[in-house]
């Protein structure tokens, strides 16, 4: 497995701590190239090991300390995976010190060399940062040994300077933008210390790499680079098969998954919101009749069955099992050939491409593979194939087709769909229909707006430059994501912080774009009138939903007679009520507060579990129970005129909408007109009309706005949805 | 799932189809093609099987007339058989549908519907009956007419105002009337009835009633599909070219990997379905747990970070949903490999913003003239992060027969982010020579084919639903499923005849078995290295600590950390290896 170890060197000595006014120091910058550095590693997973060394430190700690030589070097960590706690360690422990030590960076060095070795597993890299000013000064008596030591044990090193390695050699144009603007620190001009460093450092760096040396010494403000959380990277997993034409020839290949939708290792578990304990939360299933009273069905009880339209079949999984389709496993078996052209892009299925190479090591496959490829190539066609992971996998058919690049060639396999998942939608035309014709002055706005907006142009060499590429992209919601775990594991207790700038930049167009289509694009509102319809949103009411539509008057006033009817019934069986069913919660509810055996509180909140209850059901008909409740929680809080229940309640189950997806429920208070309780109706109400009936308001301009869209579907995000 | 949740919101889509019996319809082709009546059966059929895979709930009925016998609530209408009324589509009327069909369908039609004087007036509004019967909610209305006949009443014009009558009472309840035309000698002249019959295209075109009539099955296959799939948007949103311009774009799924449907639970003593309820409670004091009890947490660096419910929410959170425009690239720029998901279709939505369709239009013709893409940010729906997409400008594209093949509008293909593209060792390749290059151009040549994105069936559902057919009906065995995507090995063998071997001649050695495990001759070579990996060693609980401590739980295997979990008596549920770690880890590092 690739591993790499890592120290990170940092100078704590006082020459670090100091800087211009109002220019951050030496030593604040380079901490936070550290913590940016280290936090990249722990939310990458990466098994790559970290050592934190400092030097210039008071006091001494390190394996050589019992040489005078190796004084006021502190080896604050080992090499381990970094974790939360070597977070917070530098936060909080690290400061500016007050030692100076001659020869230190050289002799740090050695130490950090050690280090290294102290490992005992099998590294594929090894590398040293070393962050310092260079202000200390600096011998070169040992360097020679320093730098054979680091050859043998095939280390690789990279600085970090508060200023640019050219400086004063005439810094080569174009590296402007590498670096960053304002190196703070170089307006004074570097001191003979640093001088003398710096040379040493670039004659080190050659040394080591005569070639590309100078291009591992960054200055600290290439923290924009570490912003960054390190992308994921999964290690690809070899899939050998064999390619089949027919039955009598077949090409050993190698598949690698290249693209697919990278989802994050872990996901959100649920834990009490006390004791912060996964194990104090319980998520259980039970399954009941569809009855009304909810009759419970124990598991060994239920069997399994499909629809067959209106039919539901049962079929056992045995059953299943030895009736479904079979198939002989893994393969890659040609169907036969068909022209590039003939396989749309837009018909491309699944959610992967994977690319074939020949089988490892074999000459011979990889000819006869590139033979195919080339064919392919030159013939313009591809590769029909039937493709099966496994056995236990669903077999595909797809396309494989022919790439090749400078250094390589290979099949590249991308799955299309079967009959059954192709909608064959109908538009209407769009240029028979003179509404819709744009005039030729249209037509050339577009044109414009177009030709201001292209993101490839091409340079001076007439070379291709393409200023925004996607797959450069990190994607935002894992860099999102860790902003914010990292936000509230070092900072607990505080709201989550704003989403980081250079993230918002990546994510907007080009300013040079913006700037350069203005024109255009006002050119585009001139030529083209765009008006808002504006719709008279369909007022539905609850009843209308429920199945019951507004010209059946007469129904409805004879239902509600009939819960008239019942309610006096259940006056007389009251008795028997002692806390809130689920067969007619609203009535028990009236019922027990009537009868004033337990508090108000706490008939509440036998109510408002119910409720919940019920909502978990996502369905109408349990929508319609909970209203009543709702309905009924609210009428009984008036008379009582205890109005703080009531309201917090209802703020709160608005502000589980959308995590709880009770979009459609909440719509139904909406049009019944279930609001807050205002201080009108119940004195002591700490809402005003207005804001009671801005409650509803502003929700449903909201609810507009958002319009609840459904996702195409997939299995993969509906998994998602359910762990969170 | 989606059509179910549009529907509980909208209600759900019916059809009929109301098919012409009279003798013309049973008259056969050519060369013992398939008559009118024949080829209409297999179609129903299909739109039947298709329904139960893809949508079980729309409704659908099966309604003839011109039929000597007549069958209808109360028998108000003569001649006008309703065959099957607007219910879901079963197992048992798939099997009717199929009796209907060749020669003995040919028969029992004869002998049940028989063949009399037509009277569309009064079959229309018998349909109209069947809908106003349904106590569903209905969202979309749809009648299709299956007929050779131009005039159906011989030019009588009482019948012909009759039927104009109903045809314009039923589309003022919202049904949409289509006419399916088959072919007759002398062609089908559209103008001389039917015309004031369907309901008039959406567009402004004529392409409803220019369309030749349907001669071959394909064709009427091809036909009724366009018409019966309601297209429903997944998503409307706003296309943003910038500063506030916005236009209202709508956008459609055109392929979503069709899956076998999940298994219902039944109850074992009634077969009835059950519910399922899930509940959230404390696992010591066992009270439900309200949202506000429960937090949300992930483990990062040996630290566990809890969030509020709505904050993961507010993390996800980028902007609301759109589309908003970044650029524009030259096509080739797209890649073929960049590919994460299936692409959604974009269309204007001139309803939500008048002007969306000219605008969009403008765009579209420009994109495709100066062959580029637009590229956007996404956002499909509420609290989803932004995903790059390329909006390919499609042209609308008809077939000869005048049916849509690809509608006008954007194809909206999904872009990787760099997380998404693997890095890969690629191994060093040899190339072939041109002689061996042009051998397999042989090759590919001969197994040439025309390739249909329709043309393969999935074998796993069909068989899914072959098995659930034979239960359904109580039948022997359930009817043979061919594996369309099983290479036809001998076609294959015999097309290449001794190709292969020349082939075969050219580029592999006398010894050389592809089919054999790879490269013995490595195996030996490298056994030294296999022999030095020890058998599996047991990890003492110290090491399994200091493991804990540094981190490094991941080096260790999975039967490893199996192993560890029960030695120190943890539970856990997962066998993942992640799972297993977490589960170490919370027990150990606390």
């Amino acid at each position: 497995m690739a591993k790499s170890a890592l120290i990170l060197c940092m100078d704590v000595g006082f020459n670090m701590s100091n800087s211009g006014p109002g220019e951050e120091s030496p030593f604040d910058q380079a901490k936070r190239v550290i913590q940016k550095f280290v936090q990249r590693q722990v939310f990458a997973e990466t098994k790559d090991e970290l050592a934190l060394v400092l030097f210039g430190t008071d006091s001494t700690k390190n394996p050589l300390d019992n040489d005078d030589q190796y004084q006021n070097i502190t080896v604050h960590r080992n090499l381990m995976v970094p974790d939360f706690k070597l977070l917070e360690e530098i936060e909080n422990q690290i400061h500016p010190e007050s030692q100076q030590a001659d020869c230190i960076f050289d002799i740090a060095l050695n130490v950090c060399v050690l280090v290294e070795n102290t490992t005992i597993h099998k590294l594929d890299r090894r590398n040293i940062v070393l962050l310092t000013d260079l202000n200390s000064p600096v011998s070169s008596d040992n360097l020679d040994v320093i730098i054979e030591n680091l050859k043998q044990a095939d280390i690789t090193l990279q600085f970090f300077l508060p200023f640019p390695a050219e400086e004063g050699d005439g810094e080569a144009p174009g590296d402007q933008d590498r670096r960053g603007p304002g190196h703070p620190g170089t307006g004074k001009g570097l001191s003979e210390e640093q001088k003398e460093g710096l040379d040493m450092v670039k004659h080190i760096m050659l040394t080591l790499d005569e070639e590309e040396g100078l291009e591992q010494i960054y200055t600290f403000s290439a923290i924009e680079q570490l912003c960054m959380f390190k992308r994921i990277e999964r290690r690809p997993m070899a899939w050998p098969c064999q390619l089949t034409i027919g039955s009598a020839l077949s090409i050993r290949i190698v598949g690698y998954k290249a693209v697919t939708e990278e989802k994050l290792k872990k996901s959100w578990k649920t834990v009490d919101a006390q004791t912060n304990q996964k194990d104090d939360v319980k998520r259980e299933t039970v399954y009941c009749l569809d009855d009304d009273n909810e009759t419970e069905v124990q598991k060994e009880d239920i069997i399994q069955g499909f629809r067959y339209g209106s039919d539901i079949v049962p079929f056992s999984k045995v059953d299943q099992e030895q009736m479904k389709y079979t198939h002989d496993g893994k393969c890659f078996a040609v169907l036969g050939f068909t022209k590039q052209s003939s396989v749309q892009r837009h018909r491309f299925m699944g959610t992967q491409v994977i690319k074939i190479f020949p089988g490892k090591d074999d000459e011979h496959a990889a000819v006869a593979l590139s033979a195919l490829i080339q064919a392919l190539h030159e013939l313009q066609m591809v590769a029909i194939v039937r493709y099966a992971y496994d056995r236990r996998s669903n077999p595909q058919v797809g396309a494989a087709f022919p790439c090749i690049k400078q250094d390589h060639e290979c099949l590249m396999y991308v799955q299309l769909p079967f009959m059954e998942d192709l909608r064959h939608f109908t538009f209407p035309s769009l240029e028979n229909n003179s509404k819709f014709t744009p005039s030729d002055e249209q037509l050339s706005a577009v044109d414009s707006l177009i030709d201001s907006m292209m993101l490839v142009e091409e340079d001076e060499d007439g070379k291709q430059k393409d200023i925004f590429k996607v797959h450069d992209i990190p994607n935002p919601a894992f860099q999102r994501l860790f902003q914010c775990l990292h936000h509230r594991a070092v900072n607990p207790g505080t709201p989550l912080p704003a989403m980081e700038s250079w993230l918002k930049a990546t994510l907007e167009c080009p300013e040079v774009i913006r700037e350069r289509c203005q024109s255009a694009l006002g050119e585009i509102k001139n030529k083209f009138t765009l008006t808002q319809v504006e719709k008279k949103k369909k007022l539905k009411t609850s009843a209308q939903i429920f199945g019951k539509d507004s010209d059946e008057p007469e129904a409805k006033k004879a239902k509600e007679d009939e819960a008239d009817e019942e309610f006096n019934l259940a006056d007389i069986a009251e008795g028997s009520v002692t806390s809130v069913g689920s067969v007619d919660p609203a009535r028990d509810f009236r019922t027990l507060i009537r009868q004033k055996t337990l508090t108000f509180e706490e008939v509440c909140k036998q109510l408002t579990h119910r409720i919940e209850q019920l909502l978990g059901n996502k369905s109408t008909d349990y929508y319609m129970k909970s209203i009543t409740c709702v309905e009924a929680f609210r009428e009984q809080s008036v008379k009582l005129g205890n109005a703080d229940l009531y309201n917090s309640y209802l703020q709160l189950l608005k502000s589980s909408i959308p995590t709880q997806g009770l979009e459609s429920f909440w719509e139904l208070l909406v049009q019944d007109g279930v609001t807050l309780i205002s201080e009108d109706e119940v004195e002591g109400s700490t809402v005003t009309r207005n804001e009671a009936r801005q409650f509803l308001v502003t929700e449903r301009i909201e609810e507009a706005a958002a319009h609840p869209a459904e996702d195409p579907g997939d299995v993969d995000d509906l998994v998602r949805i359910v762990l969170l | 799932t989606q059509n179910y949740r549009e529907e509980r919101l909208t209600g759900r889509d019916s059809l009929v189809f109301l098919v012409d019996a009279s003798k013309e319809m049973f008259i056969k082709g050519e060369d013992g093609a398939p008559s009118n009546f024949d080829m209409t059966m297999q179609v129903v059929r299909t739109v039947y099987t298709s329904k139960i895979i893809s949508s079980h709930r729309d409704l659908i009925a099966l309604v003839f007339y011109g039929t000597e016998h007549s069958k209808n609530p109360n028998d108000t209408f003569k001649h006008v058989y309703v065959y099957h009324d607007l219910d879901e589509p079963g197992a048992k009327r798939v099997q009717d549908v199929d009796a209907l069909r060749g020669e003995k369908g040919a028969k029992l039609a004869a002998e049940t519907l028989g063949c009399g004087p037509s009277s569309l007036g009064d079959a229309l509004w018998c349909c109209a009956n069947l809908y106003s019967d349904i106590k569903l909610r209905l969202s979309h209305k749809r009648l299709m007419i299956f007929t050779c006949r131009e005039q159906p009443h011989g030019g009588d014009n009482v019948k012909d105002r009759q039927a104009r009558t109903k045809a314009s009472d039923l589309k003022e309840t919202g049904v949409v009337i289509d006419l399916i035309h088959l072919m007759k000698p002398g062609g089908f002249d559209v103008s001389l009835f039917f015309r004031d019959i369907v309901s008039p295209p959406e567009d402004e075109s004529e392409l409803g009633l220019q369309l030749e009539p349907c001669e071959k099955l394909d064709d009427l296959q091809k036909r009724v599909r366009a018409k019966e799939q309601k297209k429903r948007a997944t998503a409307r949103i706003n296309l943003c070219l910038g500063d506030g311009l916005n236009v209202a774009v709508g956008l459609y799924a055109t392929a979503v990997t069709a899956r076998k449907p999940p298994p219902v639970k039944l109850y074992r003593e009634s077969n009835e379905a059950v519910r399922s309820k899930t509940r959230t409670f404390h696992t010591q004091t066992g009270s439900l747990l309200l949202p506000s009890e429960i937090k949300k947490a992930q483990t990062y660096g040996k630290k566990q970070i809890e969030m509020e419910k709505d904050e993961v929410d507010f993390i996800k959170k980028f902007d609301d949903p759109g589309l908003v425009l970044m650029g524009f690239k030259p096509m080739e720029k797209l890649k073929l490999h960049h590919h994460i998901k299936p692409s959604v279709f974009l269309y204007p939505e001139e309803g939500e913003i008048k002007g969306s369709a000219c605008l969009f239009s403008a765009l579209l013709k420009k994109c495709s003239e100066k062959n580029v893409y637009a590229l956007c940010r996404c956002i499909a729906r509420r609290n989803n992060p932004p995903r790059f997409v390329a909006l390919v400008p499609q042209n609308e594209e008809v077939d000869d027969a005048k049916v849509q093949i690809n509608p006008p509008g954007f194809n909206v293909i999904y872009l990787p982010y760099a997380d998404d593209v693997r890095t890969l060792d690629l191994p060093r390749c040899t190339s072939a020579s041109q002689e061996q290059v042009d051998k397999m151009k042989d090759i590919v040549t001969k197994l040439r084919f025309k390739y249909k994105s329709d043309a393969f069936e999935n074998p796993v559902i069909q068989k899914h639903y072959r098995n659930l057919e034979a239960l359904a009906l109580d039948m022997m065995a359930p009817e043979e499923v061919e594996d369309l995507i099983m290479p036809k090995v001998e076609q294959i063998d015999r097309r290449l005849g001794s190709l292969v071997d020349e082939f075969k001649n050219l580029v592999y050695p006398a010894n050389y078995n592809p089919e054999s495990k790879p490269a013995a001759k490595r195996k030996t070579a490298d056994s030294g290295g296999g022999a030095e990996k020890k058998p599996k060693v047991e990890v003492s609980m110290d090491q399994i600590k200091v493991h804990v401590q540094n981190g490094t739980l991941g080096k260790l295997t999975v039967p490893v950390l199996k192993e560890a979990c029960k030695q120190f008596g943890v539970r856990t549920t997962g066998t993942k290896k992640q799972e297993l770690i977490d589960a170490l880890m919370d027990q150990l590092s606390s």
